[in-house]
C-alpha cells in the first residue's frame, strides 16, 4: 500500500531518528511513502496567535495531500494530527471557514478534499497495516523487555474530532509494544503531559513537568519509555539532562521512538534506526536486544 | 496576589466577551457550572496555579481586559484533558486560545517566542530552525550526513496567503 506522509517541523529539523527509523520500517511493512511537495509548517504554533491562519495552514497540509491522489496521509507528530484533525473538523461542520480557505488555498493552485483520512503511526501501524502482518515481519522478538508505554496528549484527545484510540484509557501502542514480544506496564503517570508546549513561554515548567515524569517511570524498575511523538522525544530524551537538573533528581531512563524498537525487532541495524541519535542511556536497554 | 483578586475592582467588558464568544462558535461557555473537574486534572494547575474553572467563570463576567494582559493565559499546556473531561462542553482551552487570539490582536504583551514562530514561518515555512545533532558518542549529525531528504523553503505564493490568513479576525 502507499500512503503520503506530514512530517512536521520538529521531525524534520532535529529529532530525525523518528524520521529515519519510519523511512526504515514502512517498506519492510510493505508501506510505500510519498513525502507531500512544499509542506510546511502544520499550524500549531500559530493557533494560539491566530487561530484562523493555524487551520488554513492545517488543511492546506490535506490540500497537499490531495495533489497525490492518495487517499491516506501519515503525520507521525502528535501536535500536527491535531491541528490537522481539528481543522478538518471545522471545516467539515462550518461553511463559512470553508469558503474561506478554499480562496487562500487558489492562490497555491490548491484543493481540500474531505476524503482524506489522517492517520498517526500509531493507528496507522495498529488499524491499517495491522498487527497480524507485523508480528508476520516480526524476526528478531525483542523478548523479555519490560516497558512503560506514553502516549503523549493531542493523539488521545479530545474525542469530538475522531482521535485514533480511547482517551483516558488507550491501549493500542502497548499491544503494538506486545505484538514484537515486549511486555508493558500500567502506572498512574501515564497519560500525564510531557509539557513540551511552555517551552515558548515557561521553559523551567516544562522540564520540570517531564522531569517529574521521568521520575516516576523511573521507580517502574522498567527497561524504558516508549514514545511515538517528535515533542515527547525532545522532552524525555533530548532534554532528559535539562529535566533532571530541574528536579533535582538523577534520571537514567532510556527513551526510544516506538518505531525504532520495531526496527530492531525486524531485524534493522541501529545506526539506521536513528539510535546513536538519542541522548538517553538506551545502551542499557539495546544490550537486552537479542543480537 | 491571585486573579481572582486583581479582579476585585475590574469593571466588566461585554463587548470584549461577546468577541470571546464569537470566536468559541458555539461552544456554550455560558453553560459552565462551575463543577472544577478541568481545574482538578489541569496539568498548569500543579505547577503554575492555572484554574480553567476560574478563566471560564472571569469570562462569563465579562472580566476579560484582566484575563487578556495577564500571564495566566500563557500557562496552559495544550494538554486538552480539561476539553475531553467538561460535561457541559463548554472547553476552557478554546476559551484560552480565544483569550491568547485577542491578547494579540489587542497588542498585548505576549511571550515573544509565539511571534517569532510566526515570522520563522513566514520566512523558512517552518516553525523550527533546523539543527545539527550530536550522537552520543559527540559526533556532529544533520539531514545531510544523515541521508535524509533536502527541504523546500516557502514559495512566494504560499507566503502571500499565509500572510492574508494572519489578516483575518
Amino acid at each position: 500500500m502507499k500512503a503520503s506522509v506530514f512530517w512536521g517541523c520538529r521531525i524534520l529539523t532535529e529529532q530525525y531518528a523518528y524520521e529515519m527509523s519510519l523511512r526504515e520500517i514502512l517498506p519492510r511493512l510493505d508501506v510505500e511513502l510519498a513525502d507531500l511537495r512544499e509542506a510546511m509548517c502544520c499550524g500549531d504554533p500559530v493557533k494560539s496567535v491566530n487561530d484562523f491562519a493555524a487551520n488554513y495552514l492545517g488543511i492546506r497540509v490535506l490540500a497537499l495531500a490531495n495533489l497525490t491522489g492518495l487517499k491516506d496521509l501519515l503525520v507521525p507528530c502528535n501536535r500536527c494530527h491535531f491541528v490537522i484533525s481539528e481543522a478538518k473538523h471545522l471545516v467539515d461542520t462550518d461553511e463559512k471557514t470553508r469558503e474561506k480557505i478554499a480562496d487562500l488555498l487558489k492562490e497555491e493552485g490548491l484543493e481540500y478534499n474531505p476524503d482524506v483520512i489522517v492517520w498517526h503511526t500509531i493507528d496507522f501501524l495498529h488499524d491499517h497495516v495491522g498487527l497480524n502482518c507485523i508480528k508476520k515481519a516480526v524476526t528478531k522478538p525483542v523478548k523479555g523487555m519490560k516497558l512503560a508505554v506514553h502516549y503523549g496528549c493531542q493523539i488521545l484527545r479530545y474525542t469530538d474530532l475522531g482521535r485514533m484510540d480511547d482517551a483516558e484509557n488507550p491501549r493500542k501502542l502497548d499491544e503494538l509494544i506486545n505484538a514484537i514480544g515486549a511486555e508493558t506496564v500500567d502506572y498512574s503517570e501515564k497519560l500525564d503531559c510531557c509539557g513540551a508546549h511552555l517551552m515558548l513561554s515557561h521553559v523551567d515548567s516544562a522540564l520540570s513537568l517531564s522531569g517529574a515524569k521521568l521520575k516516576a517511570v523511573q521507580t517502574l524498575g522498567t527497561n524504558g519509555l516508549v514514545v511515538s511523538c517528535p515533542d515527547c522525544g525532545l522532552m524525555y530524551d533530548t532534554k532528559q539532562k535539562d529535566a533532571a537538573s530541574t528536579v533535582g533528581a538523577k534520571l537514567n531512563l532510556p527513551v526510544v521512538y516506538y518505531t525504532q524498537l520495531l526496527g530492531l525487532a525486524l531485524g534493522i541495524g541501529q545506526e539506521k534506526l536513528g539510535l546513536h541519535l538519542n541522548q538517553s542511556p538506551v545502551d542499557q536497554l539495546l544490550s537486552k536486544v537479542p543480537a | 496576589m491571585s486573579l481572582i483578586d486583581s479582579m476585585s475592582m475590574a469593571k466588566p467588558n461585554l463587548k470584549t466577551r461577546s468577541k470571546i464568544l464569537a470566536k468559541l462558535r458555539g461552544r456554550d461557555l455560558v453553560n459552565c457550572f462551575q463543577c472544577i473537574k478541568c481545574t482538578s486534572g489541569c496539568t498548569a494547575l500543579k505547577l503554575l496555579e492555572l484554574k480553567p474553572h476560574e478563566i471560564e467563570k472571569l469570562v462569563n463576567l465579562g472580566l476579560v481586559d484582566e484575563l487578556m494582559s495577564s500571564d495566566i493565559i500563557w500557562t496552559c499546556v495544550t494538554c486538552l484533558k480539561c476539553v475531553q473531561r467538561c460535561p457541559q462542553k463548554a472547553s476552557p482551552y478554546h476559551v484560552i486560545i480565544a483569550l491568547r487570539n485577542l491578547a494579540v490582536e489587542r497588542e498585548a504583551k505576549i511571550p515573544e517566542e509565539f511571534m517569532k514562530k510566526v515570522s520563522q514561518i513566514l520566512e523558512t515555512g517552518l516553525a523550527e530552525s533546523m539543527q545539527k545533532v550530536t550522537t552520543r558518542k559527540m559526533e556532529t549529525c544533520d539531514r545531510e550526513s544523515l541521508k535524509l531528504p533536502k527541504l523546500a523553503g516557502p514559495k512566494e505564493s504560499f507566503q502571500a496567503a499565509f500572510m492574508k490568513a494572519l489578516e483575518e479576525r
